[in-house]
């Protein structure tokens, strides 16, 4: 198993479960991660503490993904910058444009396979197997 | 009284994550048996026969069950230079940042809401007077509300006793107090006549507005006991009462998460703190 | 304007949101269901007719909805909705909620959604985990 311990991956998204399926795949392959309810809440996340990766649904409260990517990119902060993977139960071809044009570096259609996950989230990180 | 039955771990994962999808507080396995007293507290309180029941009468929002249950988790004390890492970003980062664009002698506004005895607006005022080169450089006003009539009276007599005064050193509390006894300071005339009280309930827009327009709000420990549709008004209430570029500091366990997304998040020193956007620049 | 209608929370007002949990704008759907969420005995009135929807992203927004209902209440609008559903992510969305909300009448329905579904690996994981929440509480 690759060593991902020191990668930090912030999955956002306001169903409980999906982030304790992301987390279960996520720490099984080494990451360390931390956990947003909605995208204003991931934004604090980003501002406190040091991140390699976000996972980020799209339909939340208060502020939906697209919002959150927008906001995040437009800051001039060393962390706009951080890669994006956007998830979403959406597939449509403009759901993935209005991603793509927010800023996300890619978008994996719901449900995702925890393996899957791990890969991309590897391969984000820098670490591809 | 014997050891209260303990919650399974399922039950508490349930109450965790309705807490955090409420609150934002996030409690951990580790703050279990913390959790599990003030719970069972809570259950006996409420005379539910079980936690089942109790959960279900959580859910309902009933008679600010969820505002009793977090009362339980926040120290809720009110004393001098509470939370003063939030003071120390005010003369810092905030009203540095507020006066880049005005003259000597304009106006800066600050709210402190709810104020309850007064401890908080009389902090600012003291912060101020203490740490800030510029304290006398514009027109400070500092304007303490809140919805109890009782608190806004003691905190216009201004007494206050030991433990309020706790984080205060003895040089502050010379310089700004004088002593009527061993166990009660008053506040010195001037200072006590520097901030103006009003009686203000953050729900009632028609109550808010009157307050003008403010550079600095400080809502701390007081959103998070509102209920959603409560939450959100005021936070538009208060979203009114800033300048364009002002900001806003809630209570260290808060977030604009559970609330409203009208602010944007700004971090500072540690402190995450919220400003009303900027408005954009029209052209003449 | 999504605000001033939850105070407001009438039937006219949570009409006027409806539409939008529909939109292309992941904002104007979040903003929406969040006045809906704010508004939720009149939000309630709508709601069997948006579980019943031809979208099923509108059928998902909606689950959310149900949320705010009376615990039982919840349990069982969403049960009912999980025995036709035919959606996956529309299941899960169901499923997430009666983690929270679920009784042992739920605990069959539950069981008979993982069957239906066995290659989806997010809900086969959200039938055990909501099973196991539900299974406990009941001392």
């Amino acid at each position: 198993m690759p060593d991902n311990s020191s990668k930090r991956v912030l999955i956002i998204d306001d169903a409980a479960l999906v982030r304790a399926y992301y987390r279960a795949a996520l720490e099984a392959h080494g990451f360390v991660v931390g956990e947003a309810l909605n995208g204003l809440e991931g934004l604090e996340k980003l501002l406190l503490e040091p991140f390699d990766l976000v996972i980020a649904d799209i339909n939340m409260p208060q502020m939906d993904g697209i919002t959150f990517l927008r906001t995040l990119r437009s800051k001039e902060l060393p962390v706009s910058s951080i890669p994006v993977l956007v998830t979403s139960t959406e597939a449509g071809p403009h759901d993935i444009a209005a991603a793509r044009g927010a800023g996300a570096n890619y978008y994996l259609v719901k449900p995702i396979k925890q393996e899957t996950l791990a890969e991309y989230a590897a391969i984000f990180c820098g670490r591809p197997r | 009284m014997t050891d209260p039955p303990q919650m399974t771990e399922d039950e508490f994962r349930r109450l965790a994550e309705f807490l955090y999808r409420r609150t934002g507080m996030v409690f951990t396995e580790s703050k279990r048996y913390y959790v599990e007293r003030r719970v069972w507290e809570r259950i006996d309180a409420t005379s539910s026969p079980s936690f089942s029941v109790y959960f279900a009468h959580l859910r309902s929002e009933v008679r600010d069950e969820v505002e009793q249950l977090i009362n339980a988790f926040t120290v809720n004390e009110t004393y001098f230079y509470r939370e003063d890492h939030q003071l120390a970003c005010l003369t810092t980062d905030l009203l540095r940042e507020r006066v880049a664009t005005k003259r000597p002698g304009d106006p800066i506004r600050i709210w402190s809401a709810p104020c309850s005895t007064g401890e908080e607006p009389y902090s600012i005022a003291i912060w101020l007077l203490e740490n800030w080169k510029d304290v006398d450089t514009y027109d400070i006003e500092i304007v303490g509300s809140d919805i109890d009539t009782c608190v806004l009276e003691a905190a216009a007599v201004g007494i206050f006793g030991k433990r309020a005064l706790m984080r205060l050193s003895p040089e502050v509390i010379a310089r700004y107090f004088h002593a009527l006894d061993d166990e009660r300071w008053q506040i010195l005339d001037d200072l006590r006549q520097s901030v103006r009280f009003t009686r203000v309930n953050l729900i009632e827009t028609k109550e808010t507005r009157p307050q003008g327009r403010f550079d600095v709000i400080f809502c701390r420990n007081v959103l998070i006991y509102f209920d959603d549709e409560s939450r959100r008004i005021a936070a538009e209430n208060l979203y009114d009462n800033l300048l364009p570029g002002g900001f806003i500091c809630l209570g260290h366990t808060e977030s604009m998460s559970r609330i409203s997304p009208l602010f944007e998040v700004c971090r500072y020193s540690e402190a995450i703190v919220y400003r009303r956007p900027e408005e954009l620049r029209r052209a003449r | 304007m999504f605000t001033a209608l939850a105070k407001i929370a009438t039937p006219e007002s949570a009409s006027v949101a409806l539409p939008y949990l529909r939109s292309e704008d992941a904002a104007l759907r979040t903003q929406a269901l969040d006045a809906l969420r704010a508004m939720p005995a009149v939000a309630a009135e709508h709601l069997s007719q948006l579980l019943d929807d031809s979208d099923p992203d509108v059928r998902l927004l909606a689950c959310e909805i149900a949320r705010a209902l009376p615990t039982g209440d919840a349990s069982r609008v969403l049960g009912e909705l999980i025995e036709k559903e035919t959606n996956s992510n529309v299941c899960s969305a169901a499923i997430e909620i009666l983690a929270e909300t679920g009784d042992v009448a739920s605990l069959p329905i539950l069981a008979r959604c993982a069957a239906r579904f066995p290659n989806d690996p997010f809900l086969t994981f959200a039938v055990k985990t909501a099973s196991g929440r539900i299974g406990s509480s009941e001392r």
